[in-house]
Protein backbone atom coordinates (compact mmCIF):
# COMPACT_ATOMS: atom_id res chain seq x y z
CA UNK A 1 0.00 0.00 0.00
CA UNK A 2 2.75 2.41 1.06
CA UNK A 3 4.41 1.41 -2.07
CA UNK A 4 1.59 2.43 -4.39
CA UNK A 5 0.97 5.33 -2.59
CA UNK A 6 4.56 6.64 -3.04
CA UNK A 7 4.97 5.41 -6.98
CA UNK A 8 1.64 7.45 -7.16
CA UNK A 9 3.25 10.51 -5.26
CA UNK A 10 6.64 10.17 -7.46
CA UNK A 11 4.60 10.24 -10.67
CA UNK A 12 1.97 13.00 -10.14
CA UNK A 13 5.02 15.13 -8.69
CA UNK A 14 6.99 14.58 -11.97
CA UNK A 15 4.07 15.23 -13.97
CA UNK A 16 2.82 18.60 -11.98
CA UNK A 17 6.18 20.03 -12.12
CA UNK A 18 6.52 19.09 -15.83
CA UNK A 19 3.14 19.25 -17.13
CA UNK A 20 4.15 17.19 -20.19
CA UNK A 21 0.90 14.59 -20.21
CA UNK A 22 -1.23 16.98 -19.03
CA UNK A 23 -0.39 19.59 -21.45
CA UNK A 24 0.22 17.53 -24.84
CA UNK A 25 -3.21 15.07 -23.67
CA UNK A 26 -5.30 17.72 -22.73
CA UNK A 27 -4.86 20.21 -26.23
CA UNK A 28 -4.85 17.35 -28.12
CA UNK A 29 -8.31 16.91 -26.46
CA UNK A 30 -9.26 20.19 -27.27
CA UNK A 31 -8.25 20.05 -31.13
CA UNK A 32 -10.72 17.07 -31.21
CA UNK A 33 -13.61 18.23 -29.43
CA UNK A 34 -13.11 21.36 -32.21
CA UNK A 35 -12.85 19.41 -35.41
CA UNK A 36 -15.81 16.63 -33.98
CA UNK A 37 -18.06 19.90 -33.12
CA UNK A 38 -17.06 21.39 -36.71
CA UNK A 39 -17.64 18.22 -38.85
CA UNK A 40 -21.67 17.71 -36.96
CA UNK A 41 -22.36 20.01 -33.80
CA UNK A 42 -25.85 18.30 -33.02
CA UNK A 43 -26.05 16.84 -29.97
CA UNK A 44 -26.86 13.56 -30.40
CA UNK A 45 -23.43 13.08 -31.69
CA UNK A 46 -21.77 14.53 -28.56
CA UNK A 47 -21.73 11.26 -26.37
CA UNK A 48 -19.61 9.61 -29.33
CA UNK A 49 -17.63 11.92 -29.81
CA UNK A 50 -17.08 12.29 -26.09
CA UNK A 51 -15.67 9.05 -25.76
CA UNK A 52 -13.70 9.49 -29.29
CA UNK A 53 -12.06 12.55 -27.60
CA UNK A 54 -11.40 9.76 -24.29
CA UNK A 55 -10.11 7.16 -26.45
CA UNK A 56 -7.70 9.20 -28.42
CA UNK A 57 -6.22 11.10 -25.22
CA UNK A 58 -6.00 7.52 -23.54
CA UNK A 59 -3.63 5.60 -26.31
CA UNK A 60 -1.43 8.67 -26.60
CA UNK A 61 -0.87 9.94 -22.64
CA UNK A 62 -0.84 6.11 -21.53
CA UNK A 63 2.01 5.56 -24.24
CA UNK A 64 3.97 7.94 -21.74
CA UNK A 65 3.13 6.23 -18.38
CA UNK A 66 5.78 3.46 -19.02
CA UNK A 67 8.34 5.23 -21.56
CA UNK A 68 9.14 7.35 -18.35
CA UNK A 69 10.16 4.40 -16.80
CA UNK A 70 11.85 2.10 -19.68
CA UNK A 71 15.51 3.14 -18.31
CA UNK A 72 14.84 3.01 -14.70
CA UNK A 73 12.32 -0.02 -14.35
CA UNK A 74 15.53 -2.38 -13.22
CA UNK A 75 15.59 0.21 -10.62
CA UNK A 76 12.31 -0.45 -9.55
CA UNK A 77 12.08 -4.16 -9.22
CA UNK A 78 15.73 -3.99 -7.38
CA UNK A 79 14.03 -1.86 -5.08
CA UNK A 80 11.95 -4.81 -4.66
CA UNK A 81 8.58 -3.73 -5.44
CA UNK A 82 6.51 -6.51 -6.44
CA UNK A 83 4.63 -6.30 -9.82
CA UNK A 84 1.39 -5.98 -8.34
CA UNK A 85 2.16 -2.64 -6.83
CA UNK A 86 3.69 -0.84 -9.94
CA UNK A 87 0.29 -1.99 -12.12
CA UNK A 88 -1.95 -0.30 -9.55
CA UNK A 89 0.68 2.89 -9.03
CA UNK A 90 0.48 3.23 -12.67
CA UNK A 91 -3.08 2.89 -12.87
CA UNK A 92 -4.24 5.47 -10.63
CA UNK A 93 -1.30 7.69 -12.05
CA UNK A 94 -2.98 7.45 -15.80
CA UNK A 95 -6.35 7.65 -14.66
CA UNK A 96 -5.91 10.63 -12.96
CA UNK A 97 -4.35 12.17 -15.70
CA UNK A 98 -7.55 11.58 -18.05
CA UNK A 99 -9.81 12.27 -15.20
CA UNK A 100 -8.68 15.82 -15.81
CA UNK A 101 -8.55 15.42 -19.57
CA UNK A 102 -12.33 14.46 -18.75
CA UNK A 103 -12.35 17.33 -16.68
CA UNK A 104 -11.09 19.95 -18.66
CA UNK A 105 -12.63 19.35 -21.59
CA UNK A 106 -16.71 19.23 -20.81
CA UNK A 107 -17.26 22.88 -20.51
CA UNK A 108 -16.24 22.54 -24.25
CA UNK A 109 -18.78 19.58 -24.83
CA UNK A 110 -21.13 21.63 -22.81
CA UNK A 111 -20.27 24.79 -25.19
CA UNK A 112 -20.04 23.31 -28.82
CA UNK A 113 -22.36 20.18 -28.54
CA UNK A 114 -24.97 20.19 -25.43
CA UNK A 115 -25.57 22.32 -22.54
CA UNK A 116 -26.30 18.74 -21.04
CA UNK A 117 -23.03 18.08 -20.68
CA UNK A 118 -22.80 21.02 -17.85
CA UNK A 119 -26.11 20.55 -16.35
CA UNK A 120 -26.11 16.80 -16.29
CA UNK A 121 -22.08 16.08 -15.34
CA UNK A 122 -23.09 15.15 -11.61
CA UNK A 123 -25.20 11.64 -13.49
CA UNK A 124 -22.03 11.43 -15.91
CA UNK A 125 -19.55 11.24 -13.47
CA UNK A 126 -20.62 8.06 -12.89
CA UNK A 127 -19.72 6.41 -16.82
CA UNK A 128 -17.14 8.82 -16.99
CA UNK A 129 -15.43 7.70 -13.85
CA UNK A 130 -16.20 4.06 -14.67
CA UNK A 131 -15.18 4.00 -18.28
CA UNK A 132 -12.17 5.86 -17.33
CA UNK A 133 -10.92 3.44 -15.11
CA UNK A 134 -11.16 0.58 -17.59
CA UNK A 135 -9.62 2.44 -19.84
CA UNK A 136 -6.77 2.89 -17.33
CA UNK A 137 -6.80 -0.39 -16.37
CA UNK A 138 -6.32 -2.16 -19.78
CA UNK A 139 -4.00 0.65 -21.04
CA UNK A 140 -1.59 -0.01 -17.75
CA UNK A 141 -1.25 -3.37 -18.94
CA UNK A 142 -0.73 -3.11 -22.43
CA UNK A 143 1.39 0.17 -21.87
CA UNK A 144 3.45 -2.37 -19.45
CA UNK A 145 3.51 -4.89 -22.26
CA UNK A 146 4.75 -3.15 -24.78
CA UNK A 147 7.38 -0.62 -23.70
CA UNK A 148 10.49 -2.05 -25.26
CA UNK A 149 8.75 -2.87 -28.21
CA UNK A 150 9.32 -1.53 -31.33
CA UNK A 151 6.57 1.21 -32.52
CA UNK A 152 4.72 0.85 -29.53
CA UNK A 153 3.02 4.25 -29.96
CA UNK A 154 1.18 2.59 -32.83
CA UNK A 155 1.12 -0.82 -31.23
CA UNK A 156 -0.84 0.31 -28.37
CA UNK A 157 -4.18 1.99 -29.91
CA UNK A 158 -3.95 -1.39 -32.01
CA UNK A 159 -3.87 -3.90 -28.67
CA UNK A 160 -6.56 -1.02 -26.17
CA UNK A 161 -9.10 -0.17 -28.62
CA UNK A 162 -10.23 -3.52 -29.43
CA UNK A 163 -10.17 -5.19 -26.00
CA UNK A 164 -11.67 -1.63 -24.20
CA UNK A 165 -14.33 -1.67 -26.79
CA UNK A 166 -16.98 -2.98 -24.36
CA UNK A 167 -16.14 0.05 -22.37
CA UNK A 168 -16.36 2.03 -25.28
CA UNK A 169 -19.68 0.79 -26.19
CA UNK A 170 -21.00 0.70 -22.83
CA UNK A 171 -20.05 4.25 -21.59
CA UNK A 172 -21.36 5.45 -24.88
CA UNK A 173 -24.93 4.18 -24.52
CA UNK A 174 -24.38 5.47 -21.04
CA UNK A 175 -23.66 9.22 -21.45
CA UNK A 176 -25.72 9.29 -24.43
CA UNK A 177 -28.70 8.46 -22.37
CA UNK A 178 -28.08 10.78 -19.64
CA UNK A 179 -27.48 13.85 -21.93
CA UNK A 180 -30.92 12.80 -23.33
CA UNK A 181 -32.35 12.71 -20.21
CA UNK A 182 -32.39 9.37 -18.71
CA UNK A 183 -32.10 9.21 -14.89
CA UNK A 184 -29.22 6.70 -13.36
CA UNK A 185 -31.50 3.71 -12.99
CA UNK A 186 -31.75 3.70 -16.20
CA UNK A 187 -28.57 3.15 -17.18
CA UNK A 188 -28.04 0.40 -14.80
CA UNK A 189 -27.48 -1.94 -17.28
CA UNK A 190 -24.23 -0.05 -19.08
CA UNK A 191 -22.98 0.53 -15.31
CA UNK A 192 -23.16 -3.05 -14.40
CA UNK A 193 -21.10 -3.98 -17.60
CA UNK A 194 -18.53 -1.37 -16.98
CA UNK A 195 -17.96 -2.20 -13.61
CA UNK A 196 -17.98 -5.62 -14.03
CA UNK A 197 -14.85 -5.07 -17.14
CA UNK A 198 -13.21 -3.04 -14.43
CA UNK A 199 -12.96 -5.37 -11.35
CA UNK A 200 -12.10 -8.41 -13.70
CA UNK A 201 -9.22 -6.59 -15.72
CA UNK A 202 -7.97 -4.89 -12.80
CA UNK A 203 -7.48 -8.04 -11.35
CA UNK A 204 -6.47 -9.94 -13.85
CA UNK A 205 -3.83 -7.38 -14.94
CA UNK A 206 -2.64 -7.40 -11.17
CA UNK A 207 -2.13 -10.66 -11.49
CA UNK A 208 -0.27 -10.64 -15.27
CA UNK A 209 1.77 -7.70 -14.38
CA UNK A 210 4.47 -9.61 -12.46
CA UNK A 211 5.18 -11.38 -16.19
CA UNK A 212 4.97 -7.89 -17.77
CA UNK A 213 8.07 -6.66 -16.05
CA UNK A 214 10.18 -9.27 -16.33
CA UNK A 215 14.26 -8.08 -17.86
CA UNK B 1 0.10 -35.71 -38.86
CA UNK B 2 0.09 -36.66 -42.51
CA UNK B 3 -2.84 -39.57 -42.01
CA UNK B 4 -4.59 -36.19 -40.31
CA UNK B 5 -4.76 -34.19 -43.01
CA UNK B 6 -5.51 -37.14 -45.68
CA UNK B 7 -8.50 -37.24 -43.42
CA UNK B 8 -8.87 -33.78 -42.89
CA UNK B 9 -9.42 -33.56 -47.18
CA UNK B 10 -11.53 -36.58 -47.59
CA UNK B 11 -14.21 -35.28 -44.55
CA UNK B 12 -13.97 -32.00 -46.76
CA UNK B 13 -15.35 -33.26 -49.93
CA UNK B 14 -17.49 -35.63 -48.37
CA UNK B 15 -19.04 -32.56 -46.04
CA UNK B 16 -19.51 -30.24 -48.85
CA UNK B 17 -20.71 -32.94 -51.55
CA UNK B 18 -23.33 -33.61 -48.94
CA UNK B 19 -23.81 -30.22 -48.24
CA UNK B 20 -24.28 -29.00 -51.60
CA UNK B 21 -25.87 -31.90 -53.57
CA UNK B 22 -27.58 -34.02 -50.72
CA UNK B 23 -29.05 -31.26 -47.57
CA UNK B 24 -32.21 -30.55 -48.34
CA UNK B 25 -32.93 -26.66 -49.22
CA UNK B 26 -34.37 -24.84 -46.62
CA UNK B 27 -37.74 -23.19 -47.68
CA UNK B 28 -37.17 -19.50 -46.39
CA UNK B 29 -33.70 -18.73 -46.65
CA UNK B 30 -32.88 -20.94 -50.17
CA UNK B 31 -29.97 -21.80 -51.33
CA UNK B 32 -27.51 -19.54 -49.39
CA UNK B 33 -28.26 -21.38 -46.25
CA UNK B 34 -26.23 -23.94 -47.55
CA UNK B 35 -23.49 -21.89 -46.27
CA UNK B 36 -24.09 -22.49 -42.98
CA UNK B 37 -22.52 -26.15 -43.64
CA UNK B 38 -18.93 -24.03 -43.91
CA UNK B 39 -20.24 -21.14 -41.79
CA UNK B 40 -20.70 -22.74 -38.38
CA UNK B 41 -17.88 -25.23 -38.43
CA UNK B 42 -15.21 -22.42 -38.80
CA UNK B 43 -17.08 -20.40 -36.11
CA UNK B 44 -16.78 -23.24 -33.51
CA UNK B 45 -12.97 -24.49 -35.10
CA UNK B 46 -12.31 -20.97 -34.70
CA UNK B 47 -13.37 -20.91 -30.58
CA UNK B 48 -11.56 -24.07 -30.06
CA UNK B 49 -8.25 -22.36 -31.21
CA UNK B 50 -8.64 -19.17 -28.85
CA UNK B 51 -9.03 -22.29 -25.96
CA UNK B 52 -5.59 -23.31 -27.01
CA UNK B 53 -4.37 -19.76 -27.31
CA UNK B 54 -5.48 -19.17 -23.54
CA UNK B 55 -4.29 -23.29 -22.19
CA UNK B 56 -0.99 -22.36 -24.16
CA UNK B 57 -0.42 -19.00 -22.86
CA UNK B 58 -1.23 -19.60 -19.32
CA UNK B 59 0.72 -22.61 -19.01
CA UNK B 60 3.55 -21.01 -20.58
CA UNK B 61 3.84 -18.33 -18.28
CA UNK B 62 3.44 -20.86 -15.50
CA UNK B 63 5.68 -23.56 -16.22
CA UNK B 64 7.98 -21.12 -18.91
CA UNK B 65 8.50 -24.20 -21.44
CA UNK B 66 8.56 -22.70 -24.72
CA UNK B 67 6.86 -25.42 -26.53
CA UNK B 68 3.65 -24.27 -24.96
CA UNK B 69 4.54 -20.70 -26.56
CA UNK B 70 4.54 -22.35 -29.73
CA UNK B 71 1.64 -24.23 -29.26
CA UNK B 72 -0.28 -20.82 -28.36
CA UNK B 73 1.49 -19.27 -31.10
CA UNK B 74 0.23 -21.88 -33.83
CA UNK B 75 -3.07 -21.83 -32.57
CA UNK B 76 -3.54 -17.66 -32.44
CA UNK B 77 -2.34 -18.10 -36.49
CA UNK B 78 -5.06 -20.60 -37.10
CA UNK B 79 -7.77 -18.45 -35.01
CA UNK B 80 -7.23 -15.86 -37.19
CA UNK B 81 -7.58 -17.77 -40.35
CA UNK B 82 -10.94 -19.79 -39.20
CA UNK B 83 -12.15 -16.43 -37.66
CA UNK B 84 -11.73 -14.57 -41.54
CA UNK B 85 -13.67 -17.51 -42.84
CA UNK B 86 -16.57 -17.19 -40.65
CA UNK B 87 -16.50 -13.33 -40.94
CA UNK B 88 -16.60 -13.75 -45.05
CA UNK B 89 -18.85 -16.65 -44.99
CA UNK B 90 -21.21 -14.34 -42.95
CA UNK B 91 -21.07 -11.65 -44.55
CA UNK B 92 -21.68 -13.97 -47.90
CA UNK B 93 -25.15 -15.26 -46.31
CA UNK B 94 -26.27 -11.99 -44.56
CA UNK B 95 -26.33 -10.17 -47.79
CA UNK B 96 -29.17 -12.23 -49.64
CA UNK B 97 -31.18 -13.66 -46.59
CA UNK B 98 -30.52 -10.21 -44.17
CA UNK B 99 -30.41 -7.90 -47.30
CA UNK B 100 -26.94 -6.45 -45.66
CA UNK B 101 -23.21 -7.50 -45.23
CA UNK B 102 -22.99 -6.75 -42.05
CA UNK B 103 -24.95 -6.19 -39.11
CA UNK B 104 -23.79 -5.32 -35.28
CA UNK B 105 -25.50 -8.15 -33.48
CA UNK B 106 -23.90 -9.26 -30.94
CA UNK B 107 -22.00 -12.43 -32.24
CA UNK B 108 -20.85 -10.18 -35.33
CA UNK B 109 -19.17 -7.95 -33.24
CA UNK B 110 -17.47 -10.29 -31.05
CA UNK B 111 -15.87 -12.55 -33.55
CA UNK B 112 -15.25 -9.09 -35.49
CA UNK B 113 -13.68 -7.82 -32.60
CA UNK B 114 -11.81 -10.97 -31.75
CA UNK B 115 -10.01 -10.68 -35.23
CA UNK B 116 -8.37 -7.63 -34.41
CA UNK B 117 -7.36 -8.69 -30.85
CA UNK B 118 -5.81 -11.47 -32.10
CA UNK B 119 -4.33 -9.74 -35.54
CA UNK B 120 -2.83 -7.29 -32.64
CA UNK B 121 -1.64 -10.73 -31.20
CA UNK B 122 0.58 -11.57 -33.91
CA UNK B 123 2.04 -8.09 -34.55
CA UNK B 124 3.16 -8.27 -30.73
CA UNK B 125 4.82 -11.66 -31.92
CA UNK B 126 6.39 -9.91 -35.39
CA UNK B 127 7.73 -6.89 -33.51
CA UNK B 128 9.07 -7.97 -30.27
CA UNK B 129 10.28 -11.03 -30.91
CA UNK B 130 11.66 -13.56 -28.30
CA UNK B 131 11.10 -14.15 -25.02
CA UNK B 132 9.65 -10.90 -23.84
CA UNK B 133 7.28 -11.31 -27.38
CA UNK B 134 6.02 -14.38 -26.28
CA UNK B 135 5.44 -13.01 -22.70
CA UNK B 136 3.36 -10.01 -23.93
CA UNK B 137 1.61 -12.36 -26.40
CA UNK B 138 0.69 -15.08 -24.09
CA UNK B 139 -0.64 -12.31 -21.41
CA UNK B 140 -2.80 -10.74 -25.06
CA UNK B 141 -4.02 -14.50 -25.37
CA UNK B 142 -5.26 -14.60 -21.68
CA UNK B 143 -6.99 -10.68 -21.66
CA UNK B 144 -8.38 -11.58 -25.40
CA UNK B 145 -10.07 -14.88 -23.76
CA UNK B 146 -11.22 -13.09 -20.88
CA UNK B 147 -12.62 -10.37 -22.75
CA UNK B 148 -15.21 -12.58 -24.76
CA UNK B 149 -17.97 -12.49 -22.54
CA UNK B 150 -17.96 -8.72 -21.76
CA UNK B 151 -17.77 -8.10 -25.95
CA UNK B 152 -20.78 -10.35 -26.15
CA UNK B 153 -22.71 -8.55 -23.23
CA UNK B 154 -21.35 -5.34 -24.70
CA UNK B 155 -23.36 -6.09 -27.75
CA UNK B 156 -26.83 -7.29 -26.45
CA UNK B 157 -26.57 -3.95 -24.42
CA UNK B 158 -27.18 -2.78 -28.59
CA UNK B 159 -29.27 -5.11 -30.04
CA UNK B 160 -29.25 -8.51 -31.65
CA UNK B 161 -30.26 -10.25 -35.01
CA UNK B 162 -28.23 -12.91 -35.59
CA UNK B 163 -30.22 -16.47 -35.67
CA UNK B 164 -30.68 -17.85 -32.49
CA UNK B 165 -28.63 -21.21 -31.67
CA UNK B 166 -30.17 -24.14 -33.53
CA UNK B 167 -27.38 -26.77 -32.78
CA UNK B 168 -25.58 -26.04 -29.34
CA UNK B 169 -28.37 -25.31 -27.05
CA UNK B 170 -29.75 -26.89 -23.41
CA UNK B 171 -32.73 -28.15 -25.16
CA UNK B 172 -30.78 -30.02 -27.74
CA UNK B 173 -30.68 -29.44 -31.52
CA UNK B 174 -33.65 -27.72 -33.28
CA UNK B 175 -32.17 -28.13 -36.57
CA UNK B 176 -33.55 -30.66 -39.07
CA UNK B 177 -32.42 -33.70 -38.68
CA UNK B 178 -31.47 -34.06 -42.43
CA UNK B 179 -29.11 -30.91 -41.94
CA UNK B 180 -27.12 -32.58 -38.71
CA UNK B 181 -25.04 -35.41 -40.58
CA UNK B 182 -23.67 -33.19 -43.43
CA UNK B 183 -22.76 -30.75 -40.40
CA UNK B 184 -21.21 -32.94 -38.33
CA UNK B 185 -19.11 -34.02 -41.55
CA UNK B 186 -18.21 -30.44 -41.77
CA UNK B 187 -17.55 -30.13 -38.20
CA UNK B 188 -14.99 -32.83 -37.95
CA UNK B 189 -13.65 -31.74 -41.21
CA UNK B 190 -12.65 -28.66 -39.97
CA UNK B 191 -11.40 -30.04 -36.45
CA UNK B 192 -9.67 -32.32 -38.12
CA UNK B 193 -7.91 -29.39 -40.13
CA UNK B 194 -7.21 -27.41 -37.73
CA UNK B 195 -5.59 -30.48 -35.54
CA UNK B 196 -3.79 -31.29 -38.20
CA UNK B 197 -2.35 -27.53 -39.07
CA UNK B 198 -1.46 -27.18 -35.54
CA UNK B 199 0.52 -30.71 -35.20
CA UNK B 200 2.26 -29.07 -38.77
CA UNK B 201 2.71 -25.05 -37.37
CA UNK B 202 4.27 -26.18 -33.93
CA UNK B 203 6.79 -28.69 -35.83
CA UNK B 204 7.74 -26.10 -37.97
CA UNK B 205 8.12 -24.05 -34.93
CA UNK B 206 10.09 -26.36 -33.07
CA UNK B 207 12.53 -26.99 -36.02
CA UNK B 208 12.76 -23.45 -35.94
CA UNK B 209 13.91 -23.10 -32.05
CA UNK B 210 16.12 -25.69 -33.11
CA UNK B 211 18.01 -24.32 -35.80
CA UNK B 212 18.50 -21.20 -34.14
CA UNK B 213 19.90 -23.23 -31.18
CA UNK B 214 22.70 -24.57 -33.48
CA UNK B 215 23.53 -21.38 -34.94
CA UNK B 216 23.44 -19.81 -31.81
CA UNK B 217 26.36 -22.54 -30.69
CA UNK B 218 27.81 -22.57 -33.80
Amino acid sequence: MRTIRLLVAKDLRLEWRTREITTTVGLLALLLVIVLAAVRPEPAAAASAMWVTYAFAATLGFARAFALERDHLTGLRLAGTDGGAVFLGKAVVNWVLLAVVQAVSLPAFGALFTEAALARAGALAAPLVLGGVGLAVVGTLFGGLIVQARLREALLPLLLLPVALPVLIAATSATAALLDGASLRAIGPQLQLLAAFDILFATASWLLFEFVLEE
Amino acid sequence: MRPLLAAATLLMLVGIAWALLAAPTEVFQGLPQRIMYLHVPAVVTAYVALLVVFVGSVLFLWTRQARWDRLAHSAAELAVLFITATLVSGAIWGRPVWGTWWSWDARLTTTLVLWFIYIGYLIVRAWAPGSRGARAAAVIGIVGVLDIPLIHWSAIVLRTLHPQPTVFRPEGPALPASMLPPLGVNLAAFLTLFVALLLLRVRQERMLARLVEQLEAA
